[in-house]
């Protein structure tokens, strides 16, 4: 590395790293502002140059919300409806995903598999309707199940664990597990889930986060103001009360807190989920 | 020998109900919930129905009147703009980013890595929330400092405007995604073998040409990949612009995208079987731009070997 030094692209390179730190800051100001507003009175947040660092008005601002609604029943929706959804998620697409890549003979292999891997294209708005309409006739309507049941079938899901099983599960293990005389479904649970730890753990901060976010669908489905989901409280919260922005910026930074905090321990599986779903 | 015969087909009859038994639970939760919508969604096309009173057959008038409305003649057009431009600007951003983190960062690469990605964990609505805050008309920041930089207290409606809302959301998406574009990007430079770079450098290519002539088109395939991603998500925006435009579409519908047409005529005006025709025209230019991808992509491997 000391080689390094004496090469004139250095001074470019440390240029390149104070324009990058730079950019950075632009990148993550929207959310420090967020932070910084959330603690500061609504008079404050007029000022110019605005505000730098945070104020003492937290606690007015969170008895401001506090006021219109529950500040926590959102994340407590949202929490109810992402944990079931992301267990059922990533054990469902295990066993489907390990099932494609063992039984590779099975008649019908082919074109299931097929189909699992076409639905990757599938848009979405495609189902939206008829599937508010399904929702409604078996009386699902502002409920959570339509956001818990339905999406643990994922496509994408599938793939991913079909994809990471084929690659981190020697072939040799299941000719093992098979002259030790273990069922198929058994060798998944005892043997294959274990071995598949990294990669389960990937596809569920990953499916956390996109059911955190998710706005369209539980718009669609809930109607009632005390089911909302995070999106949609903040949604309402930003239009009924827009003219108390140091409000809605505290709620909006009460609705990003977990999604930091499960980046923060897991970022390395969200990074890795984001690597796998590209082509190689 | 007929007993063994019998032993190995009985194998194979346990191992394919194995497979069956794996795949069932999402088989079926797949059939019931997407299957069986989608094809109901076709059916849908075909008829007039409100939700309430009896379907009615119409063929394919669903479809001729959404092409007739000029709502949705103008929500084509701006998806379109809206598609292309947070595509474009996402990629190219995204991809001088990687290669300036991968080769000339001096220290922190690491840190790059990281920050670019945390818009990402922000949902786009509460994106769309935070943005509306600071584009407020009253009191928003952005308003601030163009008062105090021309002297004179601004209390533009950059919202309301025509021509501004468009831009907004494509920040929206830009600032979001550029990040997750770049994590992919840097995957694939790792790729490039480094000697091909000291070569360049030895016969003396300037760093613009290295990038112009050796990084970029070992990278086409990557950059091919984040295309259709843009594109499929593109093709379907609805969370920022709805939410930008608090579910109105903007000034003119200036933002109505076609995801916003579709939501707008089935849960607004109740209309189920046009929404369904515009959701088959959107799925078609799914399917068009896949098929436009696949087509390069061949390509791109038929060059490559």
């Amino acid at each position: 590395m000391s080689r390094r030094t004496y090469q004139p692209g250095r001074c470019f390179d440390i240029g390149v790293t104070i324009g990058l730190f730079l950019l950075s800051v632009l990148f993550i100001l929207p959310l420090y502002w967020t932070a910084v507003f959330a603690t500061r009175s609504l008079n404050e947040t007029f000022q110019f140059p605005p505000p730098l660092w945070f104020g003492s008005h937290l606690v007015q601002n969170y008895q401001s919300i506090a006021a219109v609604f529950p500040p926590f029943r959102p994340i407590i929706n949202s929490l109810i409806i992402a944990l079931p959804k992301t267990i059922g998620l990533v054990l469902v697409s295990a066993l489907a995903g390990y099932g494609f890549s063992r039984y590779v003979r099975a008649p019908g292999h082919k074109a299931l598999l097929a189909v699992t891997f076409a639905t990757l294209f599938f848009p979405p708005s495609l189902a939206l309707i008829p599937f508010f309409l399904q929702m409604n006739a078996i009386g699902w309507l502002n409920t959570f199940w339509p956001l818990i049941l339905p999406p643990i079938a994922s496509g994408f899901g599938v793939v991913w664990m079909y994809t990471y099983i084929g690659s981190t599960v020697p072939k040799e293990l299941y000719e093992a597990a098979e002259i030790d005389g273990a069922g198929g479904i058994g060798t998944f649970f005892h043997i294959v889930l274990p071995i598949i730890r990294p990669g389960l753990a990937a596809l569920a901060v990953w499916t956390l986060i996109g059911t955190w976010n998710d706005f369209q669908i539980p718009l669609v489905v809930l109607g009632d103001g005390s089911k909302f989901t995070v999106p949609l409280a903040l949604t309402t919260l930003s239009t009924t009360h827009y003219s108390d922005m140091p409000a809605v910026m505290l709620a909006t930074l009460m609705g990003l807190v977990p999604v930091f905090v499960l980046f923060a321990l897991l970022s390395r599986q969200f990074i890795a989920g984001l690597t796998s779903g590209s082509v190689k | 020998m007929a007993a063994g015969r019998q032993a190995g087909k009985l194998d194979h009859l346990r191992r394919d109900r194995a497979f069956y038994l794996a795949i069932a639970p999402f088989l079926l939760i797949f059939l019931v919930f997407s299957v069986f919508p989608v094809l109901f969604s076709f059916y849908l096309g075909f008829n007039q129905w409100d939700g309430f009173s009896d379907a009615k057959w119409v063929g394919l008038e669903n479809y001729i009147r959404a092409l007739r409305d000029p709502v949705f003649q103008k929500a084509i057009g701006n998806t379109v703009y809206l598609w292309f431009w947070s595509s474009v600007v996402t990629i190219a951003l995204a991809l001088g980013l990687a290669v300036l983190i991968n080769e000339h960062v001096a220290f922190g690469k690491s840190y790059f890595r990281m920050v670019f990605l945390l818009p990402l964990l922000v949902a786009p609505a509460i994106a769309a929330i935070v943005l509306r805050l600071f584009f407020s008309s009253n009191g928003g920041l952005v308003n601030l400092l163009v008062g105090a930089v021309s002297g004179t207290p601004s209390y533009f409606d950059w919202l309301g405007s025509e021509f501004w809302i468009k831009p907004l959301v494509a920040l929206l998406v830009v600032w979001r995604w550029t990040g997750w574009y770049i994590i992919i990007f840097m995957a694939a430079l790792q790729s490039i073998p480094r000697d091909i770079y000291e070569a360049a450098r030895m016969d003396g290519v300037s760093r613009w040409g290295i990038f112009l002539r050796i990084t970029v088109p070992l990278l086409l395939p990557a950059i091919a990949f984040a295309a259709i991603t843009a594109t499929l998500g593109g093709l379907q925006m609805f969370d920022e612009p709805y939410v930008l435009t608090q579910g109105l579409g903007g000034t003119n519908n200036a933002a109505t995208t076609l995801g916003m047409y579709l939501f707008a005529t089935a849960f607004t005006q109740l209309n189920f079987g046009v929404g369904s025709a515009v959701s088959w025209y959107i799925f078609a230019a799914v399917v068009i731009m896949t098929l436009l991808y696949r087509a390069g992509q061949r390509r791109l491997q038929g060059a490559a070997s």
